[in-house]
């Protein structure tokens, strides 16, 4: 049992507040999508609204083909996972798991039954008389799996699950989600703001900032071809350098930067460029070269600090200051002079903002 | 929010207040009466019945006496009662668990046998002067307020801040008063406000412990009321909540409380 | 001052004044009664076996049984609104709460002789509306003991149980939610079993405060509705019998004891919190 959700055109107010804006999002049935960004950019109050604990001042939800819009969060049927789990503290870790059973109306040794197997499955099955406050984090964070789970939903939610649990535990649970995700084919909905957790389990990731949807793409390409400059700066994109461009030959194309410097792009790799634009490296996609005629930036080194597979440097250039690695075969000195050269494969352009 | 509350559930609230509010507002509309006997509404509006108070000397010595009496045994229960909040946060290991109930203790026992045995033992049996008496037994009733309340504010309270005062060279004594009181101020705040209002209100324990000449106002109303049903019990009824509220606003302004708020 | 001793040096002036003052004291309330000279049972044969006491006896436990059960329904129901309100008006709604109990309860208690009095308020009102031909002596009952009972203790209550509510974390009721139980169930099976520990303290505090009040009862209730409060005050200082009064005193000091004794132990057994 697995359909597809979709949100469209949805605004939200916290009182006069607005902190959703004319948001759309389509998950396909037995897809697991991520809502990533910092606090406040209006990824939790998606969630709510999906869930039905806030209503929305415009726009429409419907979960395969049903309309949720106005029906009270206890009738949606989308199984939730919270944060700091929410388990009931009063009831045993299987009165927890069979809760949403009961409200079903489905018999009492069905229910148990139910449950018990799910709790194997989350291998938890000796703890099921225990009360929550007994449990680690870990434990509760499974039973309220569990319980979710259970009640098989048409869409799973989760709530920044995994931020309670230390980072060992934290990796191993998420392979776990998404193994149980898979094996199920629940359509899924994702909170984080942890971005590697983000684009590791999910298929598709909507980075969200300020109420707005910045990007709804595959991990991969938000992380190779970020659409603007939030979500590149967000991926990691620490060097966003703006450029004009000068002359066009063929594939070939010559842009200058603030202070003149002058770089060939190719066509071919980056697509039609327009006249003016940005373009976005990460530090390992500018390369640090001591050779003075080397087909880069010019820049004087400043702070180098050592990284492991690489040394960076902060740099002082002309277009400002940009944060550029070098081998570690070479180190160079703070205060030495260099060329700071992109390398195409790790450079997008950018509409110029 | 969708967490919608049934109607019917408002409405049951809402008269629920009507019947806690109710009452009081009766109560200063009976005082302001221009009758001679209690009713409401009031018909005329008249403060005749609040000079009226003045008028009857019993009256006017038992207001002076609560208002003593609450102010002392407050003060009283803080200076002794501040030293044990502290003791049992700070040095709750060197002390045993039974000690914190025996500060409860006057919660605990009924304030009525309170007030009759310290008659028997104290007024009578030590033969203590009545203000005295009155003084321990009002002590006694508020002293749980101080401690339970500071104690709560001092369990939140970091005491590596007041380390970190000594590590810098203050002395222990200085450092309570500069860095753990201040810290603490609105516990001690909001412990004053219960333990007045707890002792300017009290009958039970006074009852037994009042004597010839010297009574509390709220001994005093009872035993009006027994005699006279005119609006003067009324008007000093709202004299005694006026007081009350006047001593929490002198309090909050003074000492700046948002106790209520938390 | 030497650290070992601290906490007990900080910790002795309050000691001392609650022993001699409150331990010793009530303790030699209760050793009267059973060192009068007439054998150590006497005092509660007496007492037992008079007719009038034992019917103050039980109609004091009545009439506080009946408060607490009136006070928490009231209370309970009401705390929950107030606790699920909009931040401004529920610090208005817990406020109005606690103005009532800021008055003394000779003053809230008055207020009903006002109200239910011959003619009183409601006597006038019922009057006017033609439902009844003349006033009703409402004063002096049973019910009027009570009424004004509830209304002393119903704010305590609610303060107790709005804490007790907001302290049920948001997302634990909205998890009921998601899973289908609707706002009744919720309140049925999570909201009122996390409660129960509140609804047990708000209900010792209720019972043992009606159970050992004096002005309530002799305001409303007056000779002919005796409590045991008026009881003991009436053998101490009209027939001046300390034996008895220390033999209902020690009465009142067994029931309310027990009382909050059993019933924090039910409630620590219930609190699945605590861990």
């Amino acid at each position: 049992m697995t359909q597809p959700l979709s949100v469209e055109n949805v605004t939200a107010h916290y009182g006069t507040t607005k902190v959703l804006e004319d948001l759309s999002l389509s998950v396909a049935a037995g897809e697991l999508v991520s809502l990533l960004g910092a606090s406040g950019c209006g990824k939790t109050t998606t969630l709510r609204l999906i869930a039905g604990f806030l209503e929305p001042t415009a726009g429409r939800i419907t979960l395969g083909g049903r309309d949720l819009t106005r029906l009270p969060a206890y009738r949606r049927d989308i199984g939730l996972v919270f944060q700091n789990y929410a388990l009931f503290p009063h009831l045993s870790v299987l009165d927890n798991v069979a809760f949403g059973l009961k409200q079903r109306g489905v018999g009492s040794s069905e229910r148990n039954g139910k449950a018990q197997a799910m709790l194997e499955r989350v291998g938890l099955s000796g703890l099921s008389d225990r009360l929550p406050g007994a449990l680690s984090g870990g434990q509760k964070q499974r039973v309220a799996l569990a319980r979710a789970l259970v009640i098989e939903p048409p869409l799973l939610m989760f709530d920044e699950p995994l931020s309670n649990l230390d980072a060992k535990l934290r990796v191993d649970m998420r392979v776990e989600i998404r193994q149980l995700q898979r094996a199920n084919g629940t359509t899924s909905v994702y909170v984080t703001h942890d971005q590697e957790e983000a684009f590791s389990i999910s298929d598709r990731v909507a980075i969200m900032n300020a109420g707005r949807l910045m990007q709804f793409d595959t991990p991969e390409n938000l992380y190779q071809r970020p659409a603007n400059a939030f979500v590149a700066r967000f991926v990691g994109f620490e060097n966003l350098i703006a450029m004009r461009v000068v002359a066009r030959e063929g594939d070939q194309m010559t842009a200058e930067a603030a202070g003149g410097t002058r770089l060939e792009l190719s066509q071919a790799r980056f697509g039609d460029i327009p006249d003016r634009f940005v373009l976005a490296t990460r530090p390992d996609g500018l390369s640090v070269s001591a050779d003075p005629n080397a087909p880069g930036i010019p820049a004087k080194l400043g702070l180098r600090t050592y990284l492991g597979r690489a040394y960076q440097y902060q740099c002082e250039t002309e277009t400002g200051r940009l944060i550029a690695n070098g081998a570690l075969s070479t180190p160079l000195e703070p205060g030495n002079p260099a060329r700071l050269v992109p390398v195409p494969d790790q450079c997008c352009v950018l509409d110029a903002e | 929010m969708n967490t919608s509350m049934p109607r019917s559930l408002v409405a049951f609230a809402a008269v629920v207040y009507i019947f806690l509010v109710g009452p009081l507002i009766i109560v200063i509309g009976a005082a302001l009466s221009d009758t001679s006997y209690l009713t409401f509404p009031p018909q005329g509006l008249t403060f005749r019945w609040f000079e009226n108070i003045f008028e009857i000397s019993a009256f006017r010595r038992t207001i002076v006496t609560s208002m003593q009496l609450a102010f002392l045994a407050t003060g009283l229960a803080l200076l002794v009662g501040i030293p044990a909040a502290y003791a049992l946060n700070r040095h709750r290991i060197q002390l045993p668990s039974w000690l914190s109930t025996v500060f409860v203790l006057p919660i605990l026992v009924p304030e009525i046998v309170l007030g009759f045995s310290l008659l028997k033992s104290v007024a009578v049996g030590a033969s203590l002067p009545i203000f005295l008496s009155l003084l321990i037994g009002h002590t006694l009733i508020v002293l749980p307020y101080c401690v339970r309340v500071i104690s709560a504010s001092l369990s939140s309270f970091d005491f590596s801040i007041e380390e970190a005062a000594i590590s810098l060279g203050s002395r222990p004594a200085k450092t309570f008063f500069t860095i753990v009181l201040p810290n603490v101020r609105s516990g001690v705040i909001a412990a004053f406000i219960l333990a007045f209002i707890t002792s300017i209100n009290d009958v039970s324990t006074s009852l037994f412990l009042t004597g010839p000449g010297i009574s509390t106002l709220p001994i005093q109303i009872l035993a009006h009321v027994e005699q006279f049903f005119d609006p003067t019990i009324a008007s000093v009824s709202v004299l005694l909540m006026v007081l009350t509220v006047a001593v929490m606003a002198i309090v909050e302004r003074t000492l700046g409380l948002t106790f209520l708020t938390k | 001052m030497p650290k070992r001793f601290a906490g007990w040096i900080l910790a002795f002036p309050a000691t001392v004044l609650v022993a001699l003052f409150l331990i010793v004291p009530v303790t030699l309330t209760i050793a009267t009664t059973f060192g009068d000279g007439s054998g150590p049972v006497a005092p509660y044969l007496d007492f037992f076996n008079s007719g009038f006491r034992r019917t103050v006896l039980w109609r004091t436990l009545e009439v506080s049984l009946a408060t607490t059960a009136i006070s928490l329904l009231l209370g309970f129901l009401t705390a929950y609104v107030v606790s699920r309100a909009p931040g401004r008006l529920k610090s208005i709604l817990i406020i109005a709460a606690v103005f009532p109990l800021l008055t003394g309860v000779v003053v809230r208690s008055f207020a009903w002789l006002i109200i239910l009095g011959k003619n009183g308020i409601l006597n006038n009102f019922l009057t006017w509306i033609g439902v009844i031909g003349e006033p009703l002596s409402m004063l002096y009952t049973e019910g009027s003991v009570i009424v004004a009972m509830v209304y002393l203790f119903t704010p305590l209550m609610i303060l107790t149980l709005v804490g007790v509510l907001e302290n049920i974390p948001d997302d634990v009721i909205q998890a009921s939610a998601s899973l289908g139980a609707t706002p009744v169930a919720t309140f049925r099976q999570v909201i009122f079993p996390l409660a129960v520990p509140g609804l047990i303290v708000g209900a010792v505090l209720v019972f043992t405060g009606s159970f050992t009040s004096y002005a309530t009862p002799q305001l409303l209730g007056g000779e002919r509705q005796m409590m045991m409060g008026t009881l003991m005050y009436q053998a101490a200082m009209v027939n001046f019998d300390w034996v008895s009064a220390s033999t209902i005193a020690t009465i009142m000091v067994v029931i309310t004891v027990s009382v909050v004794l059993a019933m924090t132990r039910i409630a620590k057994r219930l609190n699945p919190m605590t861990t």
